[in-house]
Order: structure tokens, then sequence, then C-alpha cells
């Protein structure tokens, strides 16, 4: 059978055959478009990577300090810094200043949504942008009785997480907001916790939330993402025994914060996961969080869900049975997050809570 | 490894310096691209690269046992058995879960016993794809198309990092002989390819980011808090984002196989042009859909034994093609409402020639109309395809119904020019392009280093921190 011979390829041969064979293919074809040598090619792109590196460079110098520690981002530091240094004197980040992260396009976070009834029983939208870092504001509008809600005065809830409280919102926020009787806001960052306020300030925008929901519950699932060194200086590596000091310190202040408006403060724990060291270190960030949640003043609702996304012995487990009987698959294959299906259940355990706490919802 | 990162710009510039240094010396350049490409693949887990490895020497050997074999009922069966182990690779890891659950709920409602384990296993990225290409390639070899390659050859075929993650899907028909020469480095069509990777990043990274943010996931996580018009512009925001995340993938595809020397097959047409699915289905995931007509509804029979069975056909191939985007029911309904449109145009041409009448109806008015509700169509299945379960889906849908006289502040004048700019775009001719990209081949080397670092600026300055992984690799 003969093979078609794809345009602009030569018969695979020794170099000297190929430098010695004419190339009439070298030749400008008729569509107008010049070719390069590979050299000229790799030249070319390398000149224009650099541009974008020179012109770029701040911005990845910021993304470099914000990210994990470890060697990736002290090689990243390392690169960008100097390269930075050059850009911010030649003035050149002020290029990516104009073009601007201000123009609306640049999405990525989740930010704050709000869906379900507001006072005077229209449903609820986003409130307007805002700047974070003010102190929380005392309720000007409270309802006759937040735990008797209706769609004229709704519950305000406020949820808040990593990439697993988002997971759990993502359920939580539409089913809180289905009983028509609550407003429910979600606020989830992927890749946050508490360790990093540099790369992400939880108690400043969560200050800002409470601004902008006045919730009279705050849900919180936080600390996938926290058994990492706290930045100094000084540096406190995760084994240090400084460690869970520190992290008390940081979970106690969120929850002074949370509860700050009055708000009962539910806190939900990181569910067992497949990877055994992850298990342990976020075994590690429960203790710590139930500590805290009993000295809070007044104190916070903890809720594992070491039985509910677990075994009942406590352990991983991709499948549990719900409340219907059926099977369902609470884990995502990566071992760690929530499932659609897992977010219900714990969803559920949620909204259970609340209503044995008196909210009729 | 993702290609919108400084990781994989990195990677392609050793890999890029790698592939025409040793372009004179055929052996040391195909073990160099298998090395690469497992390094491309290895960079999430290097556990996966067992299994390209599997995949590879389980269609290898298929491939040469189906060829050594004379007569037909033998090369019928090698070929029958290759297959299925391909297959009972790819639906271990991708349909066990599914099932098991499926199952176990049914055992369960009937009161019998667990029918099978209920095992979680990680769908490792890239297996439908390289699976789809492993499988042609012993299908091609049993129907005299293709001579079996060489082992390093197949495995440079299977494993090349441009195509690797999510197509397009190439067949050993158009890749190997490719890999069987040396290619010309004196001769690179590099206007082209920069611009088909500069376009790629910009509908990924700016475009269906933003579309995904502004409007897709606010109304599909939770639809009954949303107006109509905004479930309206969420399903049509889906399909921008699907378009330019999918699309995007590809046209960097195959502009960095066009830089290392390699022509892969083009993949979209300007798919919201289509006047009905069938046209649309030509359009959209091109090497998808042609190896769904040729491995699977040409083997079923396809239109030659009435229209009965052209109506199964198509039916079962549509369903299946659902199928192998995702173990889920919505991808299934996703599946069949390809295929019951398909059907509809199938039945309604026919009756057309009966009567005399063209196939499809002409006329500047009526393409328009066809236009329109094609597109339509395709969204409602988008919907299907987007959603966490068929419960969503049927939210969304269901505001579409039921949620007009509400405000709908989702609704900006930059998302309206985005969704609308971006179907617009499908109507440029390609030949504008193509004369763009000439003009910039014959500027200034300086000018065209401004135009690409800014062009760099642009995408990057306009785009989130951070790029969420093509909708494609799951699959």
């Amino acid at each position: 059978m003969s093979e078609p011979t794809p345009p602009h390829h030569v018969e695979w041969e020794s170099p000297e055959e190929f430098a010695a064979r004419p190339h009439a293919e070298l030749a400008a074809p008729p569509d107008g478009r010049v070719r390069l040598p590979w050299t000229r090619v790799l030249a070319l792109a390398v000149a224009a990577f650099a541009l974008w590196f020179l012109l770029y460079a701040p911005t990845l110098q910021h993304n470099a300090q914000v990210s994990p520690v470890g060697t990736r981002r002290t090689i990243s530091l390392d690169v960008t810094g100097p390269v930075a240094a050059i850009s911010r004197a030649l003035q050149l980040s002020h290029v990516v200043s104009i073009t601007g992260r201000s123009n609306g396009l640049s999405g990525g976070s989740t930010g704050l949504t709000v869906v379900g009834p507001h006072a005077g029983g229209q449903p609820a939208k986003a409130p307007p942008p805002r700047t974070g870092g003010t102190a929380p504001t005392t309720p000007t509008t409270v309802p006759p009785d937040p735990k008797n809600p209706t769609a004229a005065n709704p519950l305000r809830v406020l949820i808040v997480g990593d990439s697993i409280g988002i997971d759990l919102g993502d359920a939580l926020q539409p089913n809180l907001a289905n009983t028509g009787v609550v407003s429910a806001a979600l606020d989830g960052r992927v890749s946050t916790g508490l360790t990093r306020p540099d790369y992400f300030n939880w108690p400043a925008e969560l200050t800002a939330d409470l601004k902008a929901q006045n919730p009279q519950v705050v849900v919180v699932m936080i600390g996938a993402n926290d058994a990492q060194d706290f930045l100094g200086p000084p540096d406190v590596p995760y084994t240090s025994p400084q460690w869970n000091t520190l992290y008390a310190q940081r979970v106690a202040q969120f929850m002074q914060i949370a509860g700050s408006g009055g708000a009962t403060v539910v806190w939900v724990g990181m569910p067992p996961m497949q990877n055994a060291g992850l298990n342990a270190q976020m075994s590690d960030v429960n203790a710590v969080v139930q500590q805290q949640a009993v000295k809070a003043k007044p104190p916070v609702i903890y809720l594992s869900t070491d039985h509910t996304l677990g075994t009942p012995q406590g352990g991983y487990t991709p499948f549990v049975t719900n409340g219907a009987g059926q099977v369902v698959n609470v884990r995502t294959p990566d071992g760690t997050h929530i499932t659609p299906g897992g977010g219900q259940v714990v969803s559920q355990q949620v909204i259970a809570e609340l209503q044995s706490l008196g909210y009729k919802i | 490894m993702l290609f919108p990162t400084i990781d994989f710009a990195l990677f392609f510039a050793i890999a890029f310096t790698v592939n025409w240094l040793l372009n004179p010396y055929a052996g040391w350049w195909k073990l160099s691209m298998v090395g690469l490409s497992y390094v491309f693949y290895g960079w999430v887990g290097w556990s996966y690269c067992l299994l390209l490895l599997t995949t590879t020497v389980v269609a290898f050997a298929g491939g040469a046992w189906v060829h050594v074999r004379r007569d037909e009922r033998t090369r019928r069966i090698a070929m029958g058995v290759s297959v299925g182990v391909l297959l009972a690779i790819l639906g271990w890891f991708k349909y066990y879960g599914f099932v098991s659950v499926n199952l176990d709920n049914l055992t369960h409602a009937v009161g019998a016993g667990r029918a099978v384990p209920l095992l979680q296993v990680a769908l490792p990225i890239a297996i439908s794809f390289f699976t789809f290409m492993a499988i042609s390639y012993v299908v091609d070899i049993y129907r005299r198309e293709l001579e079996p390659a060489k082992p390093l050859d197949f495995a440079v075929y299977i494993s090349f990092f441009p195509h690797l993650l999510a197509g397009p899907i190439v067949r050993g028909t158009e890749l190997l002989p490719q890999i069987r020469r040396r290619r010309d480095p004196n001769s690179i069509d590099y206007s082209r390819a920069f611009w088909l990777i500069l376009a790629g990043l910009f509908k990924k990274v700016v475009i269906s980011s933003y579309v995904s943010g502004a409007i897709v996931t606010p109304v599909f996580t939770s639809p009954t808090q949303h107006s109509a018009p905004e479930a309206i512009f969420a399903a049509w925001g889906y399909a921008v984002q699907i378009y330019c995340d999918f699309s995007g993938y590809t046209d960097i595809a195959i502009g960095l196989a066009m830089l290392l020397g390699f022509r892969f097959p083009q993949n979209f047409d300007a798919p919201y042009t289509a006047r009905n699915l069938q046209d649309f289905w030509r359009r959209w995931h091109m090497t998808l859909s042609r190896w769904l007509r040729d491995y699977l509804y040409i083997p079923l029979g396809g239109s030659a034994n009435g229209q009965a069975q052209t109506l199964r056909n198509i039916m079962i191939t549509m369903v299946l093609g659902g199928l192998w985007h995702g173990a889920a029911w919505t991808f299934v309904i996703w599946g069949a409402l390809q295929g019951i449109g398909q059907c509809f145009g199938h039945v309604r041409r026919t009756v057309r020639e009966r009567r005399g009448l063209p196939g499809v109806a002409d006329g500047p008015v009526r393409v328009w109309v066809q236009r329109f509700f094609t597109f339509q169509f395709v969204c409602l299945g988008w919907v299907f395809f987007n959603a966490t379960g068929t419960s969503q889906a049927f939210s969304v849908i269901g505001r579409v119904f039921s949620g007009w006289g509400e405000a709908s502040p989702l609704i900006t004048p930059l998302l309206v020019i985005t969704v609308f700019g971006t179907l617009a775009s499908q109507f440029v001719p390609p030949l504008r392009i193509d004369r763009l990209q000439a003009a910039f081949s014959r500027q200034r080397t300086a000018v065209q280093v401004g135009l690409l670092g800014f062009a760099l600026l642009g995408i990057t300055t306009f785009g989130p921190v951070g790029v969420a992984p093509f909708i494609y690799y799951r699959f």
C-alpha cells in the first residue's frame, strides 16, 4: 500500500546526504508565508519570551512569593527577583499596570455569591464590590427571631472555605436557599488556608464578608492546605512544637471574627484523607480546631466528618451509604476532595445540626 | 503538564531544541521523543506512564498478531482480542466506578446482595485519547490500510506529547509516515504555528476562564437563584467556554506539532455555523467524529441497511460517543440528544429527497434559521454535558421557562460582547487569517519579537492567576 507523503518532508537520510541534496522544498510556498530555519525560530521565540518575562517579572515574582514553601518557590524567587528588579528600574512594570487587572476579565476567584431570599422576599443577588479590611459592623436590621426565619426575614448564612469548603458550599448553598427562608452566601477560595495570609488573608476576607452579608450563621470548612510552614521571620516549620501554638492562635482569631457579630459559628472538620501522611496532618489540624472550638466564647460548634464521609472507624472510604440507603461516591479520585454527592451528605449534616439548634429551616 | 504554564514553556524549549538537533539521527530522535513524551505525561503522576506503556505494548503486539495471521477468521479473532483488551483497560479505569455504584444500587433496590465490589479507580488523564489511537492502529492493520510500524515508531506515535493529553486523535496513516521521515529543519511554518499557539492560549486563558467565572459557574451552581435570561446566557456561555477551551487546546497542540515539523489534522471548523446536527459533528471534534464513524458507525452497518437500522446505528454511535466523554448519566443523555437530533435530520432529509427537494433547504433566511435552531439544540445538549447531575441540568432548563421577570445582573455588556463576539468570530473567513499570518511572517525580526511578546503579555495579564485544566483532560 502507498502512504501519502506529507508536504515539506524529506526522506530520512544522513546529514551528509541531506546537505548534498538540492532542497526545492526550501523555496517559499505559494501561500505568501515566509518559512524559517529552526534556529531562527528558536531565537525569535526566546527573544519574545524574554521580552514578556521582563515586562511580567514583577507579577511572576509576586506569584512566587505567595506560592507554597519549597524548592520550587526558592528557585522561582531566585530567577524572577533580579529580572523583576530590572523591570521596576526601567519602569517597565507600568506596562502591566496600564493593561491592568481592573479590566473585569481577570476571573479565577470565587468571591462572595449570595443566593436565596433577602429581606423583602425578593431573590438576593451578589452585593456590590467591596474592598476588605474593615471591622464588622453591628447588625442594623435584625429579624425578630433568626430561628424562625421567613421569606421576608430570612436567616442569613455565610459559608467560607478552601477548595473542600467550596465542595461543601456548592451543595449547602443551594440547599439552604431552596428552603425559601435562608439567604446563603458562599465565599470559597481554592488553595487557601490560615497559615499563609501572605497568599490569601482570610481574616481580612471574613471581616469584609461579615460586613457585606451580616450573617446570623457562619459555616467554616478550612484546613486542607494548612499543614505547612508559617512564613516569618522567623519561619515556623510545620513539624516544630511552636506550630500547633501558632496555628491555634490563628484558628482562635478566625473563630473570634466569625462570631463577632453574634453569629452562630459552625466549623466543619476535614474528612479522612486517602493519603496517610495528609490524613495524619488533617488529624492534627482537626484536633487544634476542636480544642479552640471548645475554648471560644461563645463556643463554636465543631462538626466532625470522620464518620459521615468515612468508615465507622473514621477511616477513608470513597463510598458511603446515604440516608436513603443508596451507595454514594463521596470522594474524588484524588482521595482529598469531595464529590457533589459527598457535598450533599455533609450539607445534610450541617442542615440537621442547624435544625437541632432550633433553626426552623 | 498543562500547556499554559511556565513548566511547559521550559519543557518545550528543551523538546524543540532536542527535536531539531537529533533530527538527522533517526534512532536517537525517536528515543528522545518517547523519553520526552513520557516525562510530559508522567509530570502529574509517574504511575500513569506504566499504563501508557501497557497500552503501547498491547496495541503493538495486537497489530503484529493481526498482521502475521493469513486467514480471515483468525485475523478477525486477533483483532477482536486486541481491541477487547484495550477496551477492557479503558473500561476498568473509566467505567468500573460508575457501573459498580449503579449495579449496587440496583441490586439493593431488588433486595439482592452486592454484585461487585465497590472500588474507586483513579482515572488517568488522556486514557480515552490514546486508547482510541491504539484501537485505530490495530483495526487499520486488520483492514490492510496500514502496515505494522516498527516498535520505536509506534511508541512515538502513541505517546507523542503534542497530541497525548487531549488529541487530536491522529491516525496511524497520518502520523506514522511523518515519524518515518526526517523533517526539513529549514522550512518551519512559524507564523501559522505561533498564531495557533497564541490564539489557543487567548481562547483558553482569557475567554474560556472569563465566561466560566462570569456566568456559567454561578448559574450552574445555583440555577434556581438566577433569572431566565441568565440561564439562557449560561447555556450560550458554556457553548463558548467549551469551544474556546477545547479548540484552544487543539490549536496549541497543532501549533506545537508544526514547530516540531509535524502536521496534525484539523479538529474544529467553525462548529457554531453548522446548519444541522450532522453538519455540527462534521465541524466539532472532527477527529473523534470520524473515529466514531469509521470504527463504530460503519462496522455497525452504517446507512447501508435501510432507514430503521440507520437510525439505530446513529443512536448507538452517539450514545457510546457520549459515554466516551465520561461515565455519567448526563453524558448518556447528551449523547442521546445528539443522536435524536441527527436522526431527525436524517429522516427530514430522506423525506425531502423523496419529494424531489434538496436534502437541506437553502436561501439566506433559511440558512440563518437553521443555524439558530441548531445552535440552540447544541446548547441544550451542553447543559447536560456541563451539569454535575441530571437534576442540575433540568433545574437550569427549568429556569429558562420559569425565571422571567427577575433581574439579570450577571448579564453585563462585557459578557454579551464576549459571547456574541466569539460566536461571530466563527464567520471570519480563514483567508483573512492566512493573510494576517503572511503579513506577520514578512515583518522585521524586532517587530515580530515585539508583537509576540506583547501578545503573550496581554494573554497573561487579562487571564486569571492560575489556569484551570482543560475540560477535555478528564476525558
